[in-house]
């Protein structure tokens, strides 16, 4: 699974996100987290804002299975659930081929 | 092409800049003690605008090519533009607690666009497409650009053409069938060295008697004719102490302004962007302030970011952090500071798109903006000054907190004595707590209190400036309306 990842520009963030991004990458060793370019198809997109905000710009990307969007610390938990539910349906899918 | 901050600096080396400072021409200003944290302000938004975690804020899509550009080099086209722009802007005063000189350039690229269209429509000249060209020049290259507006001035009383000395604006000498002679100067010039160009705008509105000094134009900071003289700053020559360090409170930024001298200076046709059409000329005015107004609600934040963490850095350090009114303190000064920042981002929400294409901020509240910049900052740096207490600007220097000399009766050296009278909290050692205090020095009375206390004064206006626009844009008439209706009043 291939995720990109978007993080907003980061003007006055209230957690660091730069380390929530690591702690989500521990918990998915076989996932393959990547800066988002445009022109790429990601299976998902994750974008990380610093406040309430989340303003980063995320329409020039494309994904297979969507977004998720995080802007708090507390948001790693769900983000991982998400990351874990893409991947049984991943699993799910290539148990049928 | 988005340069790197290293090849930003290897093509500053590439320039023929003229740089005098202390009577003397620096050849190698690059590297010069006293010039270079304001080149490695400028360096940061480069390398930001290579960082994941920052692009969103620091790069743009360009309208004029397709292509990734530096925001610094954009062409707002949208509200969120504006709004990304001030958190850009505070991004860049967290990360050097300095004035990073870009915004300038971005605001006179924003001004000049929209005016020059407006100019075309009018007069039928064609200094949109010139400026279109070079500005497309300014994007594929990464190009830094001082936008230069102020002049002289001499007498304050007397219009341009009725100085003393004509040279007190920047005005056209000759015209030429291939371009224009320009002699004068502009002050106060903000990263002027830093830049790869300079872009030329009138310092107000202008009277058909003031048409020769109606001018805009860009031109290479190294162009024939041109040279800077330096402007120091209080404290700047202890950057060129020895092992400077501590002292400096900020060792690796700081800002730069110069007085930029036009000694007769060719500039050809395709880099004019406005040529005696003096109508104008109050419009280009009031373009760029008031995106330089909003600027201010973004830089002078980000700054005010730093200001803030060192004075409650300076509480933990005291063991005063747990008082109440030093915590009401910080809040105040956050308050201060947020408030700012609403302001910024309140005239960038509310901008519109003006005949050009490119998005203008709303005047009024940008106004609002820049007058609470010229009070606010200082009142940050008093209750910054109140927290830190009296040593930030009595203790000894570094050298002596370093230094072996022994003068006490038991043999106790200078670097001893000074540690254990300066020791204050466990949480920090005495050099820390040094640190902290010096970093307050130096942005409450040192040289980077030029960018924040008085470049909030007079940088893009001195705050009668801004009232002026303010009683222009208030709507008087229509609160009287107001209170004609509820007062019952016919
Ligand atoms: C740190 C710093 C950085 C700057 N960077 C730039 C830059 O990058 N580019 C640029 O173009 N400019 C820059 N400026 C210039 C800034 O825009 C001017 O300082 C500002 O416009 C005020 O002009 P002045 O300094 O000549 O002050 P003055 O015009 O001398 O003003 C001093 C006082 O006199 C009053 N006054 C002046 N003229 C009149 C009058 N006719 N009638 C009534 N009252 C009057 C003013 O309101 C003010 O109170 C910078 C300034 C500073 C301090």
């Amino acid at each position: 699974m291939i995720c990109g990842v978007r993080f907003c520009g980061g003007c006055n963030p209230r957690y660091d996100r730069g380390k929530a991004l690591e702690k989500i990458k521990e918990q998915n060793k076989d996932v393959d987290f990547r800066i988002a370019e445009e022109g790429e198809t990601y299976d998902h997109l994750l974008v990380i804002g610093g406040c309430t905000n989340c303003c980063a710009s995320h329409c020039q990307f494309s994904t297979r299975e969507g977004l998720t969007k995080m802007w708090d610390e507390k948001h790693i938990n769900e983000v991982l659930k998400k990351i874990d539910e893409i991947k049984s349906k991943e699993k799910a899918k290539q148990n049928i081929k | 092409m988005l340069m790197t901050g290293d090849q930003y600096i290897e093509s500053l080396r590439k320039l023929g800049t003229r740089v005098y400072m202390f009577g003397e021409k620096i050849d190698n200003w690059i590297d010069h003690p006293m010039i270079r944290p304001s080149i490695n302000c400028v360096k940061m938004t480069y390398d930001l605008a290579h960082d994941p975690q920052y692009v969103d804020l620091m790069t743009a899509k360009s309208n004029l090519t397709g292509e990734t550009v530096n925001r610094f080099g954009h062409l707002h086209q949208s509200t969120d533009d504006l709004r990304k722009k001030v958190k850009m802007q505070r991004l860049c005063g967290q990360k050097t607690a300095s004035c990073f000189q870009r915004c300038v350039g971005m605001d006179a690229f924003n001004a000049v666009f929209s005016t020059t269209f407006e100019i075309d429509k009018k007069c039928g000249t064609k200094y949109h497409e010139n400026f279109v060209e070079y500005l497309k020049y300014v994007q594929n290259n990464d190009l830094i650009v001082d936008g230069a507006m102020t002049d002289p001035k001499g007498d304050r009383g007397l219009a341009p053409h009725a100085q003393k000395d004509p040279d007190l604006f920047l005005h056209i000498k000759e015209k030429r069938e291939d371009g224009i002679v320009v002699r004068g100067a502009k002050c106060h010039q903000t990263g002027s060295i830093n830049s790869h160009e300079h872009l030329i705008m009138p310092t107000q509105a202008m009277g058909e008697d003031d048409k020769a000094y109606a001018v805009a134009f860009a031109c290479p900071s190294d162009v024939e004719g041109l040279y800077m003289v330096y402007g120091r700053q209080s404290c700047d020559t202890r950057k060129m102490e020895p092992n400077a360090d501590v002292d400096l409170g900020n060792k690796n930024f700081g800002g730069q302004e110069a007085l930029v001298v036009f000694d007769d200076v060719f500039i050809p046709n395709d880099r004019i962007f406005l040529c005696e059409e003096h109508e104008f000329a109050g419009m280009l005015v009031e373009r760029f302030a008031g995106y330089h107004r909003q600027s201010y609600g973004g830089c002078k934040v980000g700054v005010g970011d730093v200001i803030i963490g060192a004075a409650a850095l300076a509480a933990d350090y005291n063991g005063a952090n747990k008082a109440s009114h030093i915590k009401d303190k910080l809040i105040e000064m956050t308050h201060l500071n947020e408030t700012l920042y609403c302001c910024g981002i309140a005239c960038s929400a509310e901008g519109y798109p003006t005949e050009a294409g490119n998005y203008q901020i709303d005047l009024l509240l940008a106004n609002v903006c820049k007058q609470n910049v010229t009070r606010f900052p200082y009142e940050i740096v008093r209750l910054a000054e109140d927290i830190a207490g009296g040593l930030m600007v009595t203790m000894p220097s570094s050298i002596d907190f370093n230094s072996d000399l022994e003068v006490g009766r038991n043999g106790e050296t200078l670097a001893e004595v000074c540690n254990k009278f300066y020791a204050a909290s466990d949480t920090c050692t005495t050099i820390e707590r040094m640190r902290i205090l010096r970093f307050l020095e130096n942005i409450c009375l040192g040289s980077s209190a030029v960018g924040y206390r008085t470049e909030s004064m007079h940088g893009a206006g001195s705050p009668q400036a801004q009232r002026i626009m303010i009683a222009r844009q208030g709507n008087i008439n229509a609160k009287k309306e107001l209170a004609k209706e509820i007062a019952g009043i016919k």
